[in-house]
């Protein structure tokens, strides 16, 4: 039998009396690609917030198991939990620019997670971010530059490198392709799918694009007003959606 | 003048130089509850190396960035039979050092020196005396900013989280940014520390040069920042350890050359431009170890 890698019991966050997500039961197994959709609002990033550490949930459980090793995730001390946080999660954020330092080089911001986890080598570090410039698409000449100088798909990237680098265990993506133009969008979606592909990444993934869910997840929740109200295997659910919303969702998609 | 009752009356003083003692101030300007809560964070301090104690920093008669914090932590820790050394960038005779010798001269009329072994407290800013310290010595640095993570992390509430966890391995990314573009590690004062294998501390604006000398020292080090409100200490005998890679270890620098005045070849150098040509010389920053040097 597999042990779900995540295993998530009603959660529920509410600020003041607004409701974040309420009663979000799910499981995530090692190497899947579980997308989050709904509309803003939804609550998929408070869930995605509560899972990666950024935020505390009023309610719930989270169970993360990795190499036969139980993490409860919300009952572990601050110092477990950040250094869970730095060795077995990775967090891309939708803006780059919030999940990078803007005023250190490239090659010290995809170094910053190795020099966290103990790394004291200069040449070590050096070879593995030129390592990882390469894997991400970024001609390593760019190694000393400040991220300031990038363009926005490929501070993406660069924020994808610094995330991976460490081979974090679950990978939180909200958004990834968010602020970008549609072939950069492309180019990155591309990127993210061949490195899930080649490193068997496990990655949780928020996005109210469906063409990105289609493209990545191989399963997806919908959620709606803080709920899930329909999951399955991506294409199950988008080619025949049972829910009135998720139907709605999928018929607004534009064929061009 | 407002006499309060905390008022300590000296009557066996004489006037030096020229400059009166002033008995309408307490003894060393502060009131003695503001000492004794300075003293108390100075003892914290001391518990925890490296750690920064927040304290009720007081208004000083001097502007913030002259020395405020490390005026306070040696009116707290000044008594009647101290001799007091002060320094500024090594020497006894520039401005900062000049004017507050005159300040505890005026509000406390101990015995001064320039005389690094004759001291018993030593205020200094930006540098460690050549001559070593030695028992019962305490010494007093000026801090800037205390917190040598606020270049990767504005938030203090942050910093303090990160000290309290000791999630130091960013601290790395400042020297990694310095190799990567000088080729070696470029950062030549406040060169991070590590003190007592625990906190991360930022030795104030010393030359990375004097970094080695806070390393088990005998003297009691104190760091005080008055805008910043904070005091941290080094005990006697404590390991201070500067930060480093493993292919790129510490490196003390000082310029290649000897003192144009004394001829040492092994301290800490100041350079000078000394005409219109653009002509240098190179002169001890420590201006007691160099006359001394010179009249033997």
């Amino acid at each position: 039998m597999i042990i779900p890698l995540l295993k998530v019991t009603n959660l529920s966050k509410s600020y003041d009396n607004i409701v974040g997500c309420k009663n979000i039961s799910m499981s995530l197994y090692p190497g899947e690609v579980l997308g989050i959709v709904g509309e803003s609002g939804s609550g998929k990033t408070t869930l995605i917030n509560c899972l990666s550490g950024n935020l505390e949930p009023d309610r719930g459980k989270i169970i993360f198991s990795i190499n036969n090793k139980e993490t409860d995730f919300l009952n572990i001390s601050e110092s477990e939990k950040r250094k869970f946080i730095r060795t077995d999660l990775a967090f891309v954020h939708q803006n780059p620019r919030d999940g990078l330092r803007l005023n250190v080089s490239a090659g010290g911001n995809i170094g910053e997670k190795l020099m966290s986890v103990g790394y004291r080598h200069y040449g070590n570090i050096r070879s593995l971010a030129t390592k990882w410039m390469n894997k991400v698409e970024i001609d390593k000449s760019r190694i000393d530059d400040l991220p300031i100088t990038f363009s926005g798909g490929m501070l993406q990237r660069l924020q994808i490198a610094k995330n991976l680098i460490t081979s974090p265990n679950v990978i939180f993506m909200d958004e990834p392709t968010g602020g970008l133009d549609v072939s950069v969008q492309a180019r990155v979606l591309d990127l993210i799918r061949s490195l899930v592909n080649e490193l068997n990444l496990t990655v949780i993934i928020v996005s109210h694009d469906l063409a990105v869910i289609r493209l990545l997840a191989d399963k997806m929740i919908v959620m709606k007003n803080g709920t899930v109200i329909e999951s399955g295997l991506s294409d199950q659910v988008l080619e025949d959606p049972q829910q009135e919303y998720t139907q709605l969702l999928v018929s607004s998609v534009l064929h061009v | 003048m407002r006499k309060t009752n905390n008022v300590i009356k000296i009557k066996d003083f004489k006037v030096d130089k020229g400059l009166p003692f002033d008995q309408e101030y307490n003894f060393a300007y502060l009131d003695e509850n503001t000492k004794k809560m300075i003293r108390r964070a100075i003892i914290k301090a001391l518990c925890i190396p490296g750690y920064q104690v927040p304290f009720a920093s007081r208004e000083m008669p001097m502007p913030y960035g002259w020395g405020t914090g490390g005026v306070q932590v040696t009116a707290s820790c000044l008594t009647k039979r101290d001799t007091l050394k002060i320094i500024d960038q090594g020497a006894d005779d520039t401005t900062n050092a000049v004017s507050i010798r005159n300040f505890f001269k005026k509000t406390s009329n101990i015995k001064t020196t320039e005389i690094t072994e004759k001291a018993t407290l030593i205020q200094t800013r930006h540098r460690i005396p050549e001559t070593p310290l030695k028992k019962k010595q305490i010494f007093v640095y000026q801090v800037p900013i205390p917190e040598p993570l606020a270049f990767l992390e504005p938030k203090v509430s942050e910093t303090i989280k990160m000290h309290s966890l000791s999630e130091y391995g960013a601290m790395h990314v400042k020297l990694y940014e310095d190799i990567s573009k000088n080729g070696h590690i470029e950062t030549a004062y406040a060169y991070p520390v590590k003190t007592n294998d625990r906190y991360i501390m930022d030795p104030s604006p010393i030359p990375k040069f004097d970094n080695p000398k806070m390393n088990n020292s005998p003297a009691i080090q104190l760091f005080g920042a008055g805008r910043e409100q904070r005091i941290y200490a080094i005990p006697p005998y404590t390991k201070v350890k500067s930060l480093d890679f493993e292919d790129y270890p510490f490196d003390p620098f000082k310029a290649e050359h000897a003192c144009d005045i004394c001829g040492s070849k092994n301290t800490y150098l100041d350079e000078i431009i000394v005409d219109d040509a653009g002509n240098k010389s190179f002169i001890c920053s420590d201006t007691d170890f160099c006359n001394k040097r010179k009249n033997k």
